[in-house]
């Protein structure tokens, strides 16, 4: 037993850290000490729960760790340990792509592996949950394994992630309910932020099964909301006319990290048997929320398209103007100040020493000061002063004094 | 496997299309919500659900998507009607623009869906007969011409809403009986699955 323990995997302690990190509890109850509103908000959102898999349950018991390892720790599962092993080993060893290959060989690995599970002497006389919990607890475990060989990270997926968090941030800015016609009466701004919370866990989690979570429960909260709202008021149900832009203003406030890469993720490795009706229903509508906002212009919000493009622009400068300032909010007393080299972070760089990430960074400081020398410039010329004069005198002695005496002059 | 109810269950991904107001919505919530089997549960969710049909031998589980029918999001349409194995498009007989909309989502599914999902197009509201646009005939004649069948349904008096899944539950038997389903797979996923009821969603 004990060299099987250490040639194989280590089931024990995958499951004690997979489920160390339990997503229910752990989340529930931060949030429960820092927003005790929205704790009960959540309780009551979720409470009417008509998804066959209550929040709660999943929480401490599914899928079990126990179980699973108790029966793998037995002589007789060699054959199962030896199948993972070898799979895992083997597929970490290709090059880390989230390919449709790739989701193609989980997928019929965790499919092979199901036959065995269901043919294997160790569930003879198992019941279709402990089956079930079986290739849960398998997916969950080959998936947390090859997470780095797995989750997207090609150059395209990484530029897809950040063209959709850039334009939502952009979004975020001005967007209201009403662009997107949600009617009034559904305007809930609570049950909203319940659900935008759900979508935001999405990168806590390794497992497919778990990122799905978070995307059903953020379905989940907006589902309750709209029956909730059917049965206290007179508004008629309407369906996904009305759960569809909500989804899609939840996901705007949002801003789920890597949006696309997380939905391509789930939808290439969790397993396909498991990603059918209500489940994928709400995943459908997540992509298809993905696939609007990606492709938001002037002519698909109830807006004006001039009006579109002015808060567009001015969202940029905004956000330009944020990145600057180090994410602090712009105040005008820190934006007239403009010492101190620190605010240049790239002042001292190499070309060489720059890295992708700092080229969002760049860009930013770069529309800012643009935007920022666009406006000083107009202001020197409605006060008449001659930019080249000014920077003349700046350096020479009493520069100071003889450029306020040119201002003085002007402003007679 | 079996169902509790000895009977093999079919499941069927239905998917409604329809303008902004013509009561999708309030068609599928009569379907669901008017129908009782035994052992078996519905699911009433906002967007979702699903419902069970008993036809001869064979039981039929509709899992019924909706789509929003704002023109905004018209082009997100074919993620959704991807696979399924029906779809209802739905107009507002007393709105002549609605049924303009429906013939452009069968033109979509004629060019874009699967030939194999059965078509269905529903001519809701026929409790307001007083303010009709369009007459049955002609509406019959487009589903006639364009191999749909067509029925006038109305979510508020329940005329035909039960009828018309029937029908489309017979017609999937039909078409695509249980044995060969493996060879009527649509897109990358079988519009059917012939699953133990208690297995999906966990």
């Amino acid at each position: 037993m004990e060299s099987s323990s250490a040639s194989h995997p280590n089931f024990y302690d995958i499951g004690n850290r997979v489920l160390s990190r339990s997503r229910w509890r752990i989340p529930m109850e931060s949030s429960s000490s820092s927003h005790p509103n929205l704790y009960d908000i959540g309780n009551r959102v979720l409470s009417r729960s008509r998804w066959r898999i209550p929040m709660e349950s999943s929480s401490a018991s599914y899928p079990n760790f126990n179980d699973f390892t108790s029966r793998l720790r037995q002589p007789a599962a060699a054959d199962l340990l030896q199948s993972i092993k070898s799979f895992t080993v083997s597929f970490s060893l290709q090059n880390p792509h989230a390919s449709y290959d790739n989701g193609k060989r989980v997928q019929d690995f965790l499919a092979t592996m199901e036959t065995s599970i269901n043919e294997h002497p160790l569930w003879a006389h198992a019941s279709y949950e402990e089956i079930d919990n079986a290739i849960e607890c398998l997916e969950k475990y080959i998936m947390t394994k090859l997470f780095n060989n797995t989750f997207p990270s090609s150059t395209e997926d990484l530029k897809l992630d950040l063209e959709i968090s850039e334009k939502v941030s952009l979004l975020q800015h001005f967007i209201k309910p009403d662009h997107l016609d949600v009617p009034r009466v559904l305007q809930n701004e609570a049950s909203w932020l319940f659900a935008a919370k759900e979508l935001q866990k999405i990168n806590a989690f390794k497992a497919p099964r778990d990122k799905l979570l978070c995307i059903i429960n953020c379905c989940h909260a907006i589902n309750n909301l709209l029956l909730d709202i059917s049965m206290t008021s007179n508004h008629k149900p309407a369906g996904d006319d009305d759960f569809l832009p909500i989804l899609i203003y939840v996901t705007i406030k949002a801003n789920p990290p890597q949006l696309h890469s997380n939905l391509k993720y789930v939808k290439l490795f969790r397993k396909h048997s498991k990603l059918v009706s209500e489940v994928e229903y709400c995943l459908t509508n997540l992509i298809s929320a993905k696939t609007f906002i990606k492709s938001i212009d002037a002519t698909s919000l109830s807006m004006d398209a001039s009006q579109f493009h002015k808060r567009m622009q001015l969202a940029k400068l905004a956000n330009a103007a944020q990145s600057y300032e180090g994410n602090k909010p712009t105040n005008q007393q820190e934006y007239m100040d403009v010492r101190g080299y620190s605010r240049y972070p790239f002042m001292d760089a190499e070309a060489r020493d720059l890295r992708f990430e700092d080229v969002h960074k760049l860009l930013g400081l770069y529309k800012h000061q643009v935007a920022r020398y666009a406006m000083l410039s107009e202001a020197l010329n409605q006060l008449s002063i001659n930019e080249n004069q000014l920077l003349s005198v700046i350096n020479v002695p009493q520069g100071a004094e003889k450029m306020k005496q040119q201002i003085n002059r002007n402003a007679l | 496997m079996a169902a509790p109810g000895g009977n093999k269950i079919r499941n069927a991904k239905l998917v409604l299309l329809g303008d902004v107001g013509t009561g999708k919505s309030s068609l599928v919530l009569r379907f669901v919500k008017g129908q009782f089997v035994e052992f078996q549960e519905s699911t009433i969710g906002a967007a979702f659900f699903s419902q069970t049909l008993a036809v001869n031998d064979e039981t039929v589980k509709f899992e019924i998507w909706d789509t929003a029918g704002q023109e905004r999001y018209h082009s997100l349409a074919p993620m959704y009607y991807r696979g399924a194995a029906a779809a209802v498009i739905v107009y507002d007989m007393t709105n002549a623009a609605s049924f303009a909309r429906a013939k452009k989502w069968v033109q979509e599914l004629q060019s874009q869906g699967s030939p194999n999902t059965i078509m269905a197009l529903a001519g809701n509201k026929a409790d307001r007969l007083e303010d009709r646009e369009i007459s049955a005939e002609e509406a019959q004649t487009y589903a006639q011409e364009n191999g749909l069948f067509f029925m006038e349904t109305s979510a508020k008096t329940a005329i035909n809403v039960n009828d018309m899944f029937y029908e489309i539950a017979k017609r999937l038997i039909r078409v695509q009986p249980v044995q060969n389903s493996q060879g009527m797979t649509l897109a990358d996923k079988p519009s059917q699955r012939i699953v133990n009821t208690t297995s999906c969603c966990s």
